[in-house]
């Protein structure tokens, strides 16, 4: 599938007539944030991939704050979107660096040490995986989680069924990707 | 227009790769002391009516590291089909 286009992730956003004037603005100020977001992806997270995801976090908090402000220009809704971005970015930086260590040695038996194929050796830590995913993408996820279409889970989260899939893109990509090398290593 | 799937092998709604997740937590999540369990009734929200209930009520991700929960999903989702039906 090719890239999203700035305007991509904005499908995501809807607007009541009164608040249109947000959409062409704000699709400017993702154009211009887009390269320079990749950049900073790759060069701080690693990832080029997950510009995406954060610019998205990034248009939901701007509009939240747009929409519950009076109407401004082009260049504030930019400086807006351009802090909602550095905010997500530490978010994730800060996500990345945390360490979870549960339980302690007590619980090591010597079995998991004498069979390292151990069962729950090869679960897949869906935890970790969706750590750094936006909250809204996590409850979509566990919406279809729980019933059997995407189409179903645009209705509960008023939105269209496009847009959806478009931001759990990433994540489902991640969890198809563990389930398919986990498949190959059993 | 018909949606494609993101991926080759799998149709527009992901319903393999949702059916593995599935076929996973429930072979390698059991969880029969229910620790961190939301209340059934969150999980019957969630099937009722799931735009009352919050992340934090479903105890984040649980539901991901839980073959319980995923298992009384399931029950609801058939009780909720085969009430559909009957109606």
């Amino acid at each position: 599938m090719r890239s999203p286009s700035p305007s991509d992730l904005c499908w995501n956003v809807r607007f009541p007539p009164e608040q249109e004037w947000i959409e062409e603005p704000l699709r400017i100020a993702v154009g211009h944030l887009w390269e320079r977001a990749n950049h900073v992806a790759r060069s701080q997270l690693g990832d080029e991939a997950l510009a995406p995801e954060i610019i998205e976090a990034a248009i939901e908090k701007t509009v939240l704050h747009l929409q519950t402000g009076p109407p401004c220009g082009p260049d504030e809704v930019e400086l807006l979107l351009e802090r909602s971005f550095r905010q997500e970015m530490r978010r994730l930086r800060k996500a990345n660096n945390r360490l979870i260590f549960v339980g302690s040695n007590q619980e090591l038996t010597s079995g998991t040490a004498q069979n390292p194929h151990a069962r729950i050796d090869s679960a897949i830590d869906l935890e970790g995986i969706l750590r750094d995913v936006p909250s809204n993408v996590r409850f979509a996820l566990l919406l279809r989680y729980s019933r059997s279409r995407w189409s179903e889970v645009a209705v509960v989260l008023g939105t269209t069924e496009a847009a959806i899939r478009l931001r759990c893109k990433r994540a489902l990509d991640r969890i198809r990707k563990k389930l398919e090398s986990e498949n190959h290593e059993t | 227009m018909t949606e494609k799937s993101f991926s080759p092998t799998d149709d527009e709604n992901d319903t393999l790769l949702f059916e593995k997740l599935q076929e996973h937590v429930l072979a390698h999540y059991p969880n029969p002391e229910r620790k961190g369990c939301p209340d059934p009734a969150v999980l019957k929200s969630l099937i009722d009516d799931p735009g009352n209930i919050t992340l934090d009520a479903l105890n984040d991700l649980h539901i991901f590291k839980c073959a319980e929960c995923t298992r009384l999903l399931m029950e609801l989702r058939q009780k909720k089909k085969q009430s559909g039906t009957s109606e």
